[in-house]
């Protein structure tokens, strides 16, 4: 990895639509984003963080501003299969097992010994067990497990998450998070992370980046400077308390700007 | 979930059977009470045979008749078979290019839609003017056409009904359009696929009988059953369309027992609940 940031925004803008649809999703994003960070962003509905992770794995185009991924065009970066990425929706392949869905990008990018790469990335994400399963006889958490497992498979310098664990309930949540730390921790990836739950931010990042909406943009940048690594411990310490309290309050703030 | 005993596996495996053959019993106690039914009825009222004959009559005529009407329903399945395989292979090809190649679809779908405003009933007698008397390949023809569009219409919509998710992963992936297609989009249209086939494999018989109706070779159920009618021999018409029915049902059959071996992963055919 060179010095120079995995993600770096300047002045970066988005709107959508023409003339009186015209919606300013994000408006003037800088950011840079250092290899090995875990990052998220939070910010209320309409604050443009889904958007913001978008362009940068270039799934939808910038309309203005300059981006770039490891040093290259977001377009290049996708090209290059320098990121992987995890949806709220696990979106597995309903035809293939688990195994199969893990190898998917595998299959796509030509790699060789496929099955020996996908069985060491379930058993990363402790799912050897049910390597011949198929999606439906799997649990909306064990589902994810496998997405983040594929999205990691071929080793991508950066993991873009997009509220993966909004439709999870609380407890598998909170294993899902400390499973998210222990893979970043293993495997030295860069983390962008989108959510809208204060805590969850807290817990899981390095720095915390607040935004507000119409029209997105960063009103904060927040170090949550606690100790990793982050356990149950973690969740019940006061700095861990007055961090999230630091950015609800900041949250509130940038709305009423 | 996973380390099942053999002696529990075979336990549920026969549990499964029966409860299978319970699920069966409902239909299959209907299905002789009408028939008692409808003997006693018109046994009762001493309904004339040309209205409607006596499932018992029926049967008689059918075994009596069999050498027959095997030989007429051995040559309308070869124009079923025939137009059929034809009507479902250029089907799914418009559809597979239609989607694949946004120009082409352009150009093609609203040929391939106008085939559907076509009458059978008005093409047949053409179809039979077409090619020589004696072949079957005019009713392939109208079976194939008959076909085609159910097959068509519901292939492009299961290969574009692809979910964004699924779109934006590939696209993550960085794969090719080709490997979109063959990796998500056409395993994703194969329940549309399946579900048009079993459309299409009933039409398909009604189709080639239509066809049979307006003249060709004698010995096909067409045929057989207009010549009997004609010769007020309803019992042995009713045969004939007995052995139609019974074509129909195992072509359907055949198909959902390919459905079946093909997309085990699909909803509808989940052999057990997620545990």
């Amino acid at each position: 990895m060179s010095d120079s940031p995995v993600v770096r925004a300047r002045n970066l803008g988005k709107t959508f639509g023409k003339g009186s649809d015209r919606v300013e999703a994000l408006r003037g994003i800088d950011l840079d984003i250092e290899s090995g960070e875990f990052v998220s962003l939070i910010g209320p509905s309409g604050c443009g963080k889904s958007t913001l992770l978008r362009l940068i794995g270039d799934l939808v185009p910038a309309s203005s501003g300059e981006l770039t991924v490891n040093g290259k065009s977001p377009q290049q970066a996708r090209l290059d299969r320098d990121y992987g990425i995890v949806f709220q929706k696990a979106t597995l392949l309903d035809w293939r097992t688990v195994t199969k869905n893990v190898e998917l990008p595998l299959e796509i990018m030509d790699e060789e010994a496929r099955s020996e790469r996908a069985a060491s990335m379930l058993d990363l994400v402790q799912l050897s067990d049910f390597a011949k399963h198929y999606p439906w006889q799997l649990s909306g958490g064990m589902q994810q497990r496998v997405a983040i497992a594929r999205a990691l498979a071929f080793e991508p310098s950066l993991l873009l998450m997009d509220e993966p664990f909004g439709a999870l309930d609380e407890m598998t949540r909170e294993l899902m998070q400390q499973e998210v730390l222990r893979l970043w921790q293993q495997t030295h990836t860069t983390v962008v992370f989108v959510t809208h739950s204060i805590p969850e931010a807290v817990f899981l990042s390095t720095r915390v980046i607040v935004m507000s909406a119409r029209p997105g943009r960063i009103t904060d940048r927040i170090e949550t400077q606690l100790p990793y690594p982050r356990t149950v411990d973690t969740r019940e310490s006061a700095a861990y308390y007055d961090k999230i309290t630091e950015v609800r309050e900041s949250l509130r703030r940038g709305d009423r700007q | 979930m996973t380390d099942t005993k053999p002696a529990a596996r075979e336990a549920t495996r026969t549990s499964e059977l029966r409860h299978r053959l319970r699920k069966h019993v409902p239909a299959a106690v209907l299905f002789v009470l009408g028939l008692v039914a409808w003997e006693g009825l018109i046994r009762a009222f001493d309904v004339e045979s040309f209205v409607l004959p006596a499932p018992s009559e029926i049967g008689s005529r059918l075994v009596d008749q069999w050498s027959v009407i095997m030989s007429a329903a051995g040559n309308t399945m070869i124009e079923v078979i025939g137009g059929l395989t034809a009507g479902v292979v250029l089907g799914v090809t418009v559809a597979l290019i239609s989607v694949r190649w946004e120009a082409a679809r352009e150009g093609i779908l609203p040929f391939a839609i106008a085939t559907n405003a076509m009458p059978i009933i008005a093409l047949a007698p053409i179809a039979n003017n077409m090619f020589p008397v004696t072949s079957p390949v005019s009713k392939m023809t109208v079976v194939a056409i008959v076909v085609f569009f159910p097959v068509m219409i519901n292939t492009v919509r299961g290969l574009t009904e692809v979910g964004t998710g699924e779109l934006e992963l590939m696209r993550s992936f960085a794969a090719t359009p080709r490997e979109l297609f063959t990796k998500v989009r056409i395993p994703s249209a194969l329940p549309y696929f399946f579900s048009a086939l079993k459309v299409a494999s009933t039409l398909s018989i009604i189709a080639a009988i239509v066809a049979e109706y307006f003249g060709g070779p004698q010995d096909v159920l067409g045929q057989y059953i207009i010549a009997k009618a004609n010769l007020f021999v309803f019992p042995d018409a009713w045969a004939a369309i007995l052995v139609a029915s019974a074509i129909g049902i195992a072509f359907y059959g055949i198909i959902l027992g390919a459905e079946r071996l093909v997309m085990s992963w699909h909803v509808s055919l989940r052999a057990t609940e997620a545990g």
